[in-house]
């Protein structure tokens, strides 16, 4: 019988042989697999191409190199959002083996941002997941109504067949109160005829003549019993009809009200439709707060998207709480499937940056250039477990380019919910960029100046200030027209010229933006006192002919629905008519009837001999 | 297309004589772990070794592992599902999943992504019967099938190949 063998013995040399090899392996490729994990969560992460240049791993020191980082702009595939030449990244060694990531101190060198791309850096193929929190803000930002500033509008002042009866309210609201005043003449004279009072109204005026003529000794006892008797049901009759007729009465004056009502509303309804015509001219606003948004709209809808980002970014990666977290699985030939972290307070967090200092040089962009200083604490991936909230604090330590003070601080609060952000920056005496504002056909250039950010955040709720001041401002036209003939009234050049005559000498510009809302969607508000010197140039240049068109809209608006509200007046007056001739008319009757009754009973029992009571 | 041959010829003799079915199954049971699971990780390496310690056929196994690479990806929605429920939803193995999580090395076995979890499982309960039906077919191939091809000069040259020297090492 042959002896059973479970272990081959032999192969135990070949299993650590196979072993060794996978070590030797995995440290002659640990640096490209640094290199290609940082890029590949790197892309997840912001939705656009990273690139590290070389990465070193020197496991003996416990420090990782990295050179030549390059993070594209998702939002713009031909730029870097930052580019650093150096990241030296001192980190735990022990906690690795639970793939734990706790980092000592960081330092960088040779930041740059906004710096242009060799190629393009956009993904072809997006992760799941990945760049969901750039696609929400950009569908955010596709869908805020700029209000465009046109003066289009001024050249059609011929062209009032845009207004149709068919577009107006007021039309079809005189329409729908006619009738409704029709339907309601029709409904009282059915109600008036099934009540039909007169019957009982001349029986009872027959009765109070018997009774100013009953003669006593005549008719005796019986018959005055009688005629009291009579009196008294028909008295009640009479009370009865006046309480149906008074009943009508009070419904009729309510839908009487109702058409009244709607009557006056169609005053608004015109308003509207006035406005509504003026509107299809594309006129523009002459108000300032209007024209500020038509004017930055574009402008600071750039500027608070990376702001609006990074804080879902971070609410993100640093959530509160201790709940399992999902995530889509790494990328591979199989099924990513979701991957689900458990973190637990007896651990250490999946990353932590927990106290350090950096220092970087920010060179190549002339605005803030310069040496900077950084203290970040709690930089961690599980903020519950680390307790305290994420501080960043930094601020430059020597400008290259003259006075200037660059303060940036950073706290979130992601330790438990609602979570609770703040960030605020100042920037003063620096480099302020320049502005494409294409609504008015220039460049702003702010020139040296201020810039202010403060954001709060609780929970999903938002709050912003983001301001921009400045006396060194200066424009440029952004495409120079060198046609020679006067533009017509209204045409894109004239409105370009006008609005280059009026914002050229501006030299002071404040700019304030103000987000306030829910997170995911928030609200924005633009002031700017060049929207108040547009707005005084137009007024200036084109008020009256805005008040011509206005003027000509009006009339084609009063043209149109003069007919239709003035059937609804009769239509109404005709109601109101009615009810008051017939309906007021028979109740004043019958209250007469009432009291010549009760007159008439009262001066019956007079008549009887005296302890003779009337039944 | 050597390769392709050597495979082949493996595959003939690991058929036909190279082990008992038993041997044979147990290593496509165990090859199976490789074909049905994300290959890189941490719970194939420790497969790999086991086919290679023990008394199995690694013919048998790279058998294995060569028949369910293409059921793995077939079934990869079914293993994820599978993953899911036990990862997320069944939130009694919440304390099990963390500790695993939160273990050194161990948390390096992707047990927290839903296809590994699901696909391991569901190698666990296939293995077994892959066992049976395996050991049952090998040895009625033997008996029937064999006989008849043995004759077929195909077959003879890959038998012939000198790959069998080297399976040899794996021999008991």
């Amino acid at each position: 019988m042959r002896h059973l063998v479970v272990f081959r013995w032999r192969a135990i040399v070949l299993v650590a042989l196979l072993v060794l090899l996978l070590v030797v392996g995995w440290l002659v490729l640990l640096d490209t697999m640094v290199e290609r994990g940082v890029e590949r969560s790197g892309a997840y992460l912001v939705g656009a191409r990273v690139d590290v240049q070389s990465a070193d791993v020197r496991l003996g020191e416990g420090v990782v190199v990295l050179r030549g980082l390059q993070v594209t702009n998702p939002d713009a595939p031909m730029t870097n959002l930052l580019e650093a030449e150096e990241i030296v990244v001192d980190v735990r060694m022990a906690p690795l083996l639970e793939r734990k990531v706790l980092l000592d101190t960081v330092a960088l060198r040779g930041m740059r941002f906004g710096t242009p791309r060799g190629e393009s850096g956009a993904l072809d193929d997006m992760p799941p997941g990945s760049g969901r929190i750039h696609r929400e803000i950009a569908q955010w930002a596709g869908a805020i109504r700029i209000p465009p500033l046109t003066l289009a509008g001024l050249r059609q002042a011929a062209n009032l067949d845009a207004i149709q009866p068919e577009s107006l309210k007021t039309v079809a609201e005189a329409r729908a109160s006619a009738r409704l005043a029709d339907s309601l003449v029709r409904r009282w004279d059915a109600e008036l005829r099934a009540l039909d009072p007169r019957p009982r109204i001349d029986s009872a005026r027959a009765l109070v003549g018997r009774l100013q003529t009953a003669d006593p000794l005549r008719l005796g006892v019986s018959g005055m019993a009688n005629l009291a008797t009579s009196a008294r049901g028909t008295l009640t009759e009479v009370q009865d009809l006046r309480a149906r007729v008074g009943g009508l009465d009070s419904t009729a004056l309510a839908q009487l009200t109702l058409a009244r009502g709607r009557l006056d509303a169609l005053a608004a309804s015109r308003a509207s439709d006035i406005a509504f015509g003026l509107s299809l001219l594309e006129l523009p606003t002459l108000e300032g707060p209007q024209l500020s948004p038509a004017i930055f709209g574009d402008a600071v809808i750039a500027w608070v998207r990376p702001v609006l980002y990074w804080l879902r970014l971070a609410e993100e990666y640093l959530p509160p709480g201790l709940r399992p977290r999902r995530y889509a699985g790494a990328d591979r030939v199989r099924g990513r499937g979701t991957t689900v972290l458990f973190p637990t307070e007896r651990s250490d967090p999946r990353f932590l940056f927990g106290n350090g200092e950096a220092s970087f040089v920010l060179a190549g962009s002339p605005n803030i250039a310069g040496e900077y200083r950084v203290h970040i604490t709690g930089l961690t991936s599980d903020p519950a477990l680390y307790g305290k909230p994420l501080a960043l604090v930094a601020e430059r330590a020597q400008a290259t380019r003259g006075p200037a003070s660059v303060k940036l601080a950073v706290v979130l609060n992601h330790v438990a919910r609602p979570v609770r952000d703040s960030v605020d920056v100042v920037l003063r005496e620096i480099g302020l960029p320049a502005l494409d504002l294409r609504a008015i056909g220039a460049r702003l250039l702010l020139g040296r100046g201020a810039t202010e950010l403060s954001v709060r955040r609780t929970g999903d709720q938002l709050s912003g200030r983001w301001t921009w001041r400045t006396t060194d401002a200066s424009w440029e036209r952004l495409a120079a027209d060198t046609a020679q003939e006067v533009p017509s009234v209204g045409s894109r050049r004239w409105v370009e010229e006008l609005l280059w005559r009026a914002v050229s000498g501006v030299r002071a510009v404040d700019l304030e933006l103000q987000l306030s809302g829910d997170i995911r969607w928030p609200s924005l508000a633009v002031r700017s006192n060049v929207g108040e010197v547009v707005a005084r140039a137009l007024r200036q240049e084109v008020g009256r002919e805005v008040e011509r068109v206005e003027r000509d809209v009006r009339e084609r608006v009063d043209a149109l629905t003069e007919r239709g509200i003035a059937r609804a007046h009769e239509g109404v007056d005709a109601l109101q008519a009615k009810l008051t001739n017939e309906i007021a008319s028979r109740l004043a009757e019958l209250e007469a009837l009432e009291a010549q009754l009760r007159d008439e009973i009262r001066k019956l029992s007079r008549r009887l001999p005296e302890g003779l009571p009337v039944p | 297309m050597l390769t392709l041959l050597k495979i082949l010829q493996s595959l003939v003799r690991t058929l036909n004589s190279e082990g008992t079915p038993h041997q044979v199954a147990v290593g496509m049971a165990l090859g199976a772990c490789l074909g049905l699971t994300p290959l890189l990780n941490l719970h194939n390496l420790v497969m790999v070794a086991a086919i290679a310690l023990l008394n199995v056929s690694v013919p048998g196994a790279v058998l294995g592992w060569l028949v369910t690479i293409p059921l793995g990806f077939l079934l990869d929605p079914v293993f994820d599902a599978v993953g899911r429920e036990l990862l997320v939803d069944a939130s009694g193995l919440t304390p099990l999943w963390t500790t695993i999580y939160n273990t050194p090395i161990l948390s390096f076995a992707n047990l927290n992504n839903s296809v590994v979890l699901g696909s391991l499982i569901g190698w666990a309960l296939l293995a077994l019967p892959l066992y049976a039906v395996a050991r049952l077919g090998v040895a009625r191939y033997r008996a029937t099938i064999y006989p008849r091809i043995a004759r077929w000069r195909v077959f003879q040259v890959i038998r012939a190949s000198k790959l069998y020297n080297v399976y040899r090492l794996f021999q008991a």
